[in-house]
């Protein structure tokens, strides 16, 4: 019942999408270095005036989250606040609260798309359960690791530390081989833009602007392309993950699949149709999606390659830092394991019930909480 | 385990087309045991616990290819779903196989023995016959042949209404029942199980919503 291409046509296409992949993860660190470069084209006072409202930690954390929950891709929002870090305009502690508010909202995909299944109660139960197994561990994980961090600094001084282990102590002048790669895009747009007529706060807004464009675009379409490369790959992992059930397998073929494509919402947005159909159970869902908070953080780290210093490294761990924590707390303690999937599973039993309750959940969870939010804590 | 993401494999649809070859072969085995124990006097107690482990195979290996078709279509999109529907109803009509093999094994363990009867040999010949077709339906399905396919439906349409006639022939035969009620019963099987493979290679060639039936909306397929 196959109807496949001549194999030859397959590998060649297949060649002609990687090389477009690596073109794109070439866009996307220019447009990482041009969001740093605008930034940093700012005068002081903009810069300040800009990032005020985020110096409190919960104001941070909140404009973390809505930030993802507009651009859907916690990839692409720590990506710009890596660059906001490299460009020096926000501080390392300042970012550390976004980048777990964008860990939050970066589970608002895969819960929209477990509200397709509303009509058929028991698909929905399952189908939200899987979804917000994942909000409960991001929450849970920022409100047992939000306040140590402020209490601590651990996860910004253990962060920092392994980015001076990575590229040496005193790496606030360090620039990564791949910086110097992306000069060339950004200077150019740079000078474009300056014969052009922009100057100033006209021209760093300019180049923050085309910045965030290039990033988001190239992030959705090296998605698009990865997804296709290892579609194959991709299938075989979850049927694996099925036949041998969850726990660490899991973790780790979530982490691959998610840096494979360079999204936690394609990984984790796969696993929705999945639990509804009833072939994955939740405990089995839970791992990958665990993996997929630690995969995604990849691109963070890769941008990071883009940018200059130290502390853009740095924030960059603090999301590879935050994730590996939060899994060796929330499921590597076994009586704090089943927490989140008791908290989904019950939030699905009462969704069921009242449907309303699952609208309710996404627009307060994600809008209406976060907005109230940066309004008290601004 | 994990280490396999990184190396090269077959897709999901080849995988499930592969395991779904396997488990024609797994629902001839069955067949043909219990084909031995009804028409050669085979000890069904002897051969009944194979063909039942045969037949949990081909259920667990249903249900496991219903979960990995959802995870295709999850991973992949729509762009399948015809060939997924398919693949569906194709498990189910292997599955259905293998419980009329077990039909089958029900006469024996009923006691009923058609070895040394005076019209033995037609039976072997027509179980010969239907064996084989079990390997010509997978080949079938390997190659999607368009032409073999179409030859063997019409070969499958001809056994069948040779089987029809057969239990006619049965129902009014002036014979007792404990002769004609087993070769009657035994047909009807045969014919189940002719139609089902029949089904299963119209769903190599045939477009998801056409399989099952004919035009004018008649059900093609007795199971």
């Amino acid at each position: 019942m196959s109807d496949r291409g001549p194999v030859q046509f397959e590998s060649a296409a297949r060649l002609l999408r990687f090389a477009v992949v690596l073109g794109l993860i070439y866009l996307f660190l220019a447009g990482v270095s041009s969001l740093e470069g605008g930034i940093k084209v700012m005068g002081a006072d903009t810069q300040e005036r800009l990032f005020s409202n985020v110096s409190h930690p919960i104001a941070g954390l909140f404009i973390g989250l809505l930030g993802t929950v507009l651009v859907q891709s916690s990839s692409a929002s720590t990506s710009v606040i890596v660059g906001l870090v490299a460009s020096g305009a926000l501080g390392l502690e300042a970012a550390v609260p976004m980048i777990m508010g964008a860990n939050l909202g970066t589970t608002v995909t895969n819960t929209l798309v477990s509200l397709g299944h509303v009509r058929q109660s028991n698909e929905f139960r399952r189908a939200l359960a899987a979804a917000t197994v994942h909000d409960f561990f991001n929450v849970m994980a920022v409100i047992v690791l939000l306040p140590f961090e402020l209490a601590t600094g651990l996860l910004s001084r253990l962060a920092t530390g392994t980015a001076d282990l990575l590229i040496g102590s005193g790496g606030a002048e360090w620039e990564s081989p791949l910086k110097a790669l992306v000069k060339a895009p950004v200077s150019a747009l740079k000078d474009g833009l300056k014969s052009a007529g922009f100057d100033g706060n006209a021209l760093g807004i300019s180049m923050v602007a085309v910045g965030l464009v290039v990033v988001l675009i190239s992030l959705i379409s090296i998605t698009k392309n990865m997804k296709q490369l290892i579609a194959a790959r991709l299938e075989r992992s979850m049927n694996r993950v099925l036949g041998r059930g969850g726990g660490i397998v899991a973790i780790i073929v979530g982490i691959l699949v998610t840096v494979a494509v360079q999204s936690s919402s394609i990984t984790t947005s796969i696993l929705i149709p999945m639990s509804a159909a009833g072939v994955i159970t939740l405990r089995n869902a839970y791992p990958v999606t665990l993996g997929a908070n630690v995969g995604t953080t990849i691109t963070a780290l890769l941008a990071a390659m883009a940018a200059s210093g130290s502390d853009a490294l740095s924030i960059a761990l603090v999301h590879t830092w935050f994730n590996v924590i939060g899994i060796l707390v929330l499921f590597g303690i076994p009586f704090l394991r089943p927490l989140p999937i008791r908290a989904a599973e019950l939030l699905a039993e009462v969704a069921v019930r009242r449907r309303t309750f699952a609208f309710v959940w996404v627009l307060g969870m994600f809008i209406i909480v976060p907005l109230i939010g940066v309004a008290i804590f601004r | 385990m994990v280490l396999s993401f990184f190396k090269r494999g077959e897709s999901g649809l080849e995988h499930v087309a592969h395991q779904t070859i396997s488990m024609l072969g797994d629902a001839r085995h069955s067949f043909d045991l219990a084909s031995t124990a009804v028409l050669a006097g085979a000890d069904p107690a002897a051969v009944g616990a194979d063909i039942r482990a045969t037949d949990e195979r081909i259920n667990a290996a249903e249900q496991k290819l219903r979960s990995e078709l959802v995870v295709h279509v999850a991973v992949q999109g729509g762009g399948d779903i015809g060939l997924v529907l398919g693949y569906t109803l194709l498990l189910k009509k292997i599955e259905r196989i293998g419980d009329q093999a077990k039909n089958i094994l029900d006469l024996a363990e009923e006691g009923i023995s058609l070895a040394g009867a005076d019209d033995v040999e037609m039976f072997i010949s027509r179980r010969q016959q239907i064996s084989q077709m079990y390997v010509e339906a997978a080949d079938i399905l390997a190659t999607q042949d368009a032409d073999r396919a179409r030859a063997f439906l019409a070969a499958s349409r001809e056994l069948n209404a040779e089987c029809e006639a057969k239990v006619h022939e049965y129902m009014h035969s002036d014979r007792p029942g404990h002769w004609a009620v087993p070769r009657a019963i035994l047909h009807r099987y045969w014919k189940r199980i002719v139609a089902n493979l029949a089904g299963i290679v119209t769903a190599a060639i045939e477009p998801i919503s056409s399989l099952d039936y004919l035009e004018g909306g008649a059900t093609d397929i007795v199971d």
